[in-house]
């Protein structure tokens, strides 16, 4: 079945078509997520309502792009909301936290981090490290970083997905690097993990 | 001589995106300065953090979950569309009838001579506009 077969078993209700292309898609949707919001579980929530938005919206597909394209457009959308609402809630929580003299948890973790020697910093530790360093990409990067990083999509593909230049991935992904970078840097020079 | 330190320009060392020159030059100062090194280890870890996390496995129900989801999601759907358009018809009918009754009542209480037939009249408005609200109120409840 090719993938404009797919697309229009689909949109007849197929389930079998349906169910065909989830399970050909699911690793790619899931860790496409994944890379966006940090968590197995997180990801899994988001790629099955990027796979309902897909049947529901099967008739509006053109099918003058890959089925992958569409997909990887949906998730990355779908993904940077939840992180966008989550930042949101944890903002209010932490005001709560400051009003009711709470405990901070961020300021929790890195105070007992700096204590620590920085040769000994946990895999753990290293990867909230670099977590938190993709979280404050400017958005447009943090997309094309992770599609490329992630999902070892070349450019022009990333470009696609994206709706931009191919000349504009580079540069979002060259500036995502030196970002990155930065931030690494200066922890590294702070010892902050 | 010791050259310049090169830390802006580690990662892309890392992901191979340098000229031979540039390459060369880097090489030259990692063999020198321990600083850069050590950051350039600290980097190349940071950034293996994807290649061992990334790929999660996706549950074996995944496609279970989301069937059951699709057969509910339709129904609800349909019901929804209609209380949707339902309602705001509903309430300003209520609205309606409210103000109609309001009015009436208004003028009944003006006049003096209210006799009464618009009185059971104004009796039933109110019971037909009471008891739609209580029932709606049980069923959304
Ligand atoms: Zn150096």
């Amino acid at each position: 079945m090719d993938e404009s077969e797919l697309i229009k078993g689909i949109q007849q209700g197929d389930n079998k078509a349906f169910r065909l292309l989830v399970e050909t898609y699911q690793r790619m949707v899931v860790n496409t997520c994944f890379g966006i919001v940090h968590s197995a579980a997180d990801a899994e929530d988001l790629a099955q309502d990027v796979f309902l938005e897909i049947f529901r919206t099967a008739g509006n597909f053109r099918g003058d792009s890959k089925i992958s394209t569409w997909l990887y457009r949906i998730a990355t959308n779908r993904s940077l909301n939840f992180v966008r609402n989550k930042k949101r809630k944890g903002f209010f929580q932490s005001l709560e936290e400051a009003f009711t003299g709470g405990k901070n948890l961020t300021s929790e973790i890195s105070e007992s981090r700096s204590d620590r020697p920085d040769q000994n910093i946990t895999d753990q530790q290293r990867s909230d490290l670099l977590h938190r360093a993709i979280d404050r990409l400017p958005e447009k990067q943090r997309i094309a970083f992770t599609l490329n990083k992630y999902e070892e999509l070349p450019y022009q593909q990333i470009a696609e997905v994206m709706e931009i230049s191919l000349a504009s991935v580079e540069s979002l992904i060259h500036r995502a690097k030196k970002n990155l970078q930065e931030q690494l840097l200066d922890c590294y020079k702070k010892k902050c993990v | 001589m010791k050259t310049k330190c090169i830390h802006k320009d580690l990662i892309f060392y890392l992901d191979n995106e340098l000229s031979e020159e540039k390459r060369t030059a880097i090489e030259k100062h990692l063999e020198e300065c321990a600083d850069c090194q050590s950051f350039l280890a600290f980097l190349k870890k940071g950034m293996q953090v994807i290649e061992m996390e990334k790929n999660p496995e996706v549950s074996p129900f995944f496609y279970t979950r989301l069937s059951t989801r699709l057969e509910v999601k339709p129904e609800y759907q349909a019901q929804s569309q209609w209380v949707r358009l339902a309602q705001p018809a509903f309430f300003s009918l209520l609205l309606v009838l409210g103000i109609y009754g309001g009015l009436k009542m208004g003028s009944n209480a003006s006049t003096t001579n209210a006799n009464q037939q618009t009185t059971s009249s104004i009796q039933m408005l109110n019971d037909f506009e009471a008891e739609p609200i209580e029932s709606f109120l049980l069923n959304e409840l």
